[in-house]
């Protein structure tokens, strides 16, 4: 059994939103564009706007400037009823009176759908969701992760053109959130829906999306496929919201920048000051034991495959390292160590004041 | 919200002033009912009589200290059972709510109509035992033990419904266990962790148990005791307008202590706040 | 050394867990069983006793039986009877009726001190209005009061002591009382609900219809059947407007009690009595699983 797919995959385009609260901008002109078919996170710190943007397309709050297009039509002032946008929330939205396949059958019953045909869509979406044999169910009868999954249904029954996810695995314990996680990427694949995924995890953003919208402030950072977004941050914000990153002090010179005595061609822009911290993944630091030994290890975590050094610079500075776990077998914390880039271009910041 | 038409933009306004006007009125009127007397004018008269009137502070008096018996019953025995219902009872749990509930199931004339049956064992069947003194120092109209035990069985309900409302948003095993593992006895970590944490809990379950006395007529008249209630009622014959004035008074003095109290504990149990999605304010 | 110490901590341990598990907290709930068993189970096994015991006037032997009860539920007292339940189920009805949008219009509103002033004079005149709430009324729509006189109500054939005044005064803590009892309920209706019957394509009275009444139904019944309950017992407010012709089993039981009608009738009132009792355990009966399935689903 095939649910039918979406018929046409839509785009959806935000341009110049702006909307605040009382003193607090929400939104401060998000212009992204999401291609049909697409699944696209909005990332980014509690208070970053991800939120408001979603729930303006789902017709839940209004801009006070700029529009959302869904498919080149302006749907900014259509009612959230109308939308024909599904929607995942965070937790808690199930109807309490209603069994899980009334959940699922709702927006067809608002939609005078007939009871026998709602009912055999809700039976195919509960079955897409794995939960075929559970429609009988209440919601206090379900755990969290099943909770989410008709949420999912429900959203899916009315044939939407975008579905909407906000948050919807923050509430899950961490192995639920990794298996419902890669469920919603299966079903999103097999119906070919555009969707946004609203989450503050940014391995959950990385690990899902085809790309990740990093917002901050009410203004969108970068837009990029997961690869890149970590390899080739475009702003210091992101390359430390993303994955994990150490500053490092360093000095400028044109083109590259000198940082632990060496010299490495600077990527993308400099600031104009000469003294400037550079960025560098765990990844991206050699540790060993021999040489100068001007820094020291604080402390190690064993992470599986590799393990994470904690070094104390000469200059105090903290920076992360991570080593294959083997390798590190041979260092304690205490040890006397040197700490060197590896030689490839880095992303230089300006020093915080 | 969008899209928000102005008709349903007005319901609020409109529910709340229709309301405004019905709950108001009668008060309002009662003002001027006191002060605007037919044949004599404007006149506070009602209000500055009221002291110097005959039964007034004995009555409030024997209300209040009823009040203090009552709460000081009332807590005594309802605390130390919610606490250790937390801590080590859950099983004991439904039989101390069934208990609780029970006084609402008996309405108050029945209770007192049983009360009364009770009472008169005293001279009929029990004049020649020392049980006799005891029946007599119940009804010592002085102070009235009775009522104080009457009413302890009247505000349980409420009383017991303000304690679960505080305890249930402390975790009461826990910081009980926090204060053991700090070096705190068990006697102290109750004192020091548990009781400060019910603070709120424990000044509702003593205020509705204390405007539940203050207001209560019907066992004090039945039994033939005069509190401040039954004064009331005795005084309007003679005294039309006094009595309204003690009426719209004692109304609006337990509103503003209990507000008063909603503020200084920072919420009231029923005021849970709303769930409001993120991103709206 | 280490070791050891660690294993003697454990096993000091092991034992004070236990013990604690044998603790003496059930025996803290005693004082509190005693004496709802002697302050609340005394008076009550009286009454019970009282109803259930016919004396015969001519010779003073007593006996138990149905007769007070039987008697109870005749003539005069039936009348009270079925005026009290007519009152009860009118007033209450209303109450729910008119309480709902109230406690719908204070919960939504965005201003936290319209909310705390509203709830606490809610729970003011829920619980404890009684007399001083009657010489309100009087003052206002009585006789003599000011609205009578002002508007010239009597004329109009108002009168403060008929079923439709009690009613309008019953009112005044009935409505409160419903407002308390729903407003955690409008509470536990939560936003996503109403955002996802939105987002599947419902409308404002759709959601309303499909939705928020569904869920809150539990609730409203409960609140219901607890209005009667509390109109029901009420006797204060209607003792205190004397002069009422409203026949009512409260005041029928206090008349009896204090033998103002006539003279031996006590143990009618203690059936009476027990009438009520049995109508408010039958109120309790059905609002205490109402509760039970409506914090299952608010909560």
């Amino acid at each position: 059994m095939t649910p039918t797919p979406t018929p046409t995959a839509a785009t959806v385009e935000f341009r110049g939103l702006r909307r605040t609260f009382g003193t607090t901008t929400a939104l401060d002109g998000l212009d992204l564009t999401v291609a049909p078919g697409e699944l696209l996170a909005l990332l980014g710190p509690s208070g970053c706007g991800k939120t408001t943007a979603l729930r303006m397309l789902a017709g839940f709050e209004t801009p006070d400037s700029g529009s959302v297009l869904v498919d080149g039509r302006d749907v900014t002032r259509v009612p959230a009823h109308r939308r024909d946008a599904g929607m995942v929330f965070q937790s808690y939205s199930l109807f309490p009176h209603l069994d899980c396949v009334d959940n699922v059958a709702f927006g067809p019953r608002m939609r005078k759908t007939g009871r026998a045909e709602r009912h055999r869509q809700a039976a195919e979406l509960l079955e897409l969701v794995g939960l075929g044999d559970k429609g009988d169910r209440y919601p206090h009868q379900l755990s969290g992760g099943q909770q989410q999954r008709v949420a999912l249904a429900r959203a899916l029954a009315l044939r939407p053109r975008v579905l909407l996810l906000d948050e919807p695995l923050s509430a899950l314990d961490a192995k639920v959130r990794l298996t419902l996680r890669d469920e919603i990427r299966r079903i999103q694949r097999e119906l070919g829906i555009t969707t946004l995924f609203v989450t503050h995890d940014q391995e959950e953003a990385l690990s899902t999306a085809d790309r990740v919208a990093v917002m901050r402030g009410g203004r969108l950072e970068q837009c990029a496929p997961p690869a890149e977004l970590y390899g080739r941050p475009a702003t210091a914000f992101v390359a430390e919201f993303v994955g994990t990153m150490s500053r490092i002090p360093g000095r400028l010179h044109g083109g590259t920048v000198e940082v632990l005595g060496h010299r490495l061609p600077v990527d993308g822009e400099a600031p104009a000051a000469r003294e400037v911290d550079v960025l560098v993944r765990p990844e991206d630091l050699r540790v060993t034991a021999d040489g100068a030994c001007s820094a020291r290890i604080v402390a190690t975590a064993f992470l599986g495959a590799t393990t994470r050094l904690t070094v104390r610079l000469a200059d105090a500075t903290e920076v992360k390292a991570d080593l294959p776990t083997h390798e590190a077998a041979a260092l304690a914390a205490g040890d006397a160590v040197t700490v060197a880039p590896r030689e490839r271009p880095v992303l230089v910041a300006a020093r915080p004041a | 919200m969008a899209g928000l038409t102005p008709l349903t933009r007005a319901w609020r306004p409109a529910v709340l002033g229709l309301a405004g006007l019905y709950f108001l009125v009668p008060l309002a009127a009662s003002v001027v009912f006191t002060v605007d007397v037919p044949g004599r004018g404007l006149t506070f008269d009602a209000y500055t009589r009221i002291i110097g009137t005959e039964g007034f502070l004995t009555s409030l008096l024997l209300s209040l200290g009823l009040a203090a018996a009552t709460i000081a019953v009332v807590l005594l025995l309802l605390v130390p059972a919610a606490v250790a219902l937390r801590l080590g009872a859950p099983r004991l749990r439904p039989v101390v709510e069934a208990v609780c509930s029970l006084p609402l199931v008996v309405p108050p004339i029945a209770f007192v109509a049983g009360i009364g049956t009770v009472l008169k064992w005293g001279p009929e069947h029990l004049s020649r035992t020392p049980l006799f003194q005891t029946f007599v120092a119940l009804q010592n109209p002085d102070f009235p033990v009775v009522l104080v035990l009457a009413y302890a069985v009247m505000a349980l309900p409420f009383a017991h419904r303000a304690l679960d409302a505080g305890l249930r948003a402390v975790d009461v095993r826990t910081l009980v266990e926090a204060a053991r593992s700090c070096g705190a006895g068990p006697v102290r970590a109750l004192v020091t962790a548990v009781l400060p944490n019910l603070r709120g809990a424990l000044m509702n379950a003593a205020f509705l148990t204390l405007a539940l006395v203050l207001g209560e007529y019907t066992v004090a008249q039945l039994l033939g005791f005069r509190p401040f209630a039954v004064w009331i009622v005795n005084v309007s014959g003679s005294q039309a307008q006094m009595s309204v004035a003690v009426s719209v008074l004692s109304l609006l003095v337990t509103w503003v202590l209990l507000l008063a109290l909603a503020g200084a504990g920072g919420r009231t149990p029923g005021a849970r706040r709303a769930r409001t999605a993120k991103g709206t304010p | 050394m280490t070791a050891s110490a660690t294993v003697a901590v454990a096993a000091g341990q092991a034992p004070a867990r236990r013990r604690r598990r044998r603790s003496p907290a059930p025996l803290a709930a005693v004082p509190l069983l005693v004496f709802t068993a002697i302050a609340f189970g005394v008076p009550a096994a009286a009454m019970l006793d009282g109803a259930l015991t016919t004396g015969d006037p001519a010779t003073g032997a007593t006996a138990y039986g149905t007769g007070n009860l039987t008697a109870s539920l005749q003539g005069a007292y039936r009348t009270a009877l079925l005026g009290s339940v007519e009152l009860s189920a009118t007033a209450a009805g209303l109450a729910a009726l008119l309480g709902l949008p109230l406690a719908q219009a204070v919960v939504s509103s965005r201003s936290r001190a319209l909310r705390e002033a509203v709830l606490t004079a809610s729970s003011v005149l829920a619980n404890f209005g009684g007399v001083p709430l009657a010489f309100a009324f009087v003052a206002t729509l009585g006789n003599s009061g000011v609205l009578t006189r002002r508007l010239g109500l009597a004329e109009h054939g108002w009168s403060l002591y008929s079923f439709w005044g009690l009613v309008l005064v019953y009112l005044y803590f009935l409505v409160p009382l419903m407002v308390l009892t729903i407003a955690p309920a409008l509470d536990g209706l939560r936003t996503q609900w109403r955002e996802a019957a939105r987002n599947n394509g419902a409308t404002t009275l759709q959601y309303w219809l499909h939705v928020a009444l569904p869920v809150l139904a539990p609730s409203l019944l409960g609140g219901l059947v607890l209005l009667f309950g509390s109109a029901f017992a009420a006797y204060a407010t209607a003792a205190a407007m004397v002069g009422s012709t409203v026949p009512l089993v409260t005041l029928q039981i206090s008349d009896a009690l204090s033998g103002n009608v006539l003279v031996g009738q006590e143990n009618v009132a203690l059936a009476l009595s027990l009438d009520m009792v049995v109508v408010a355990g039958l109120v309790m009966a059905v609002h205490l699983p109402l509760q039970r399935r409506s914090s299952r689903w608010l909560d």
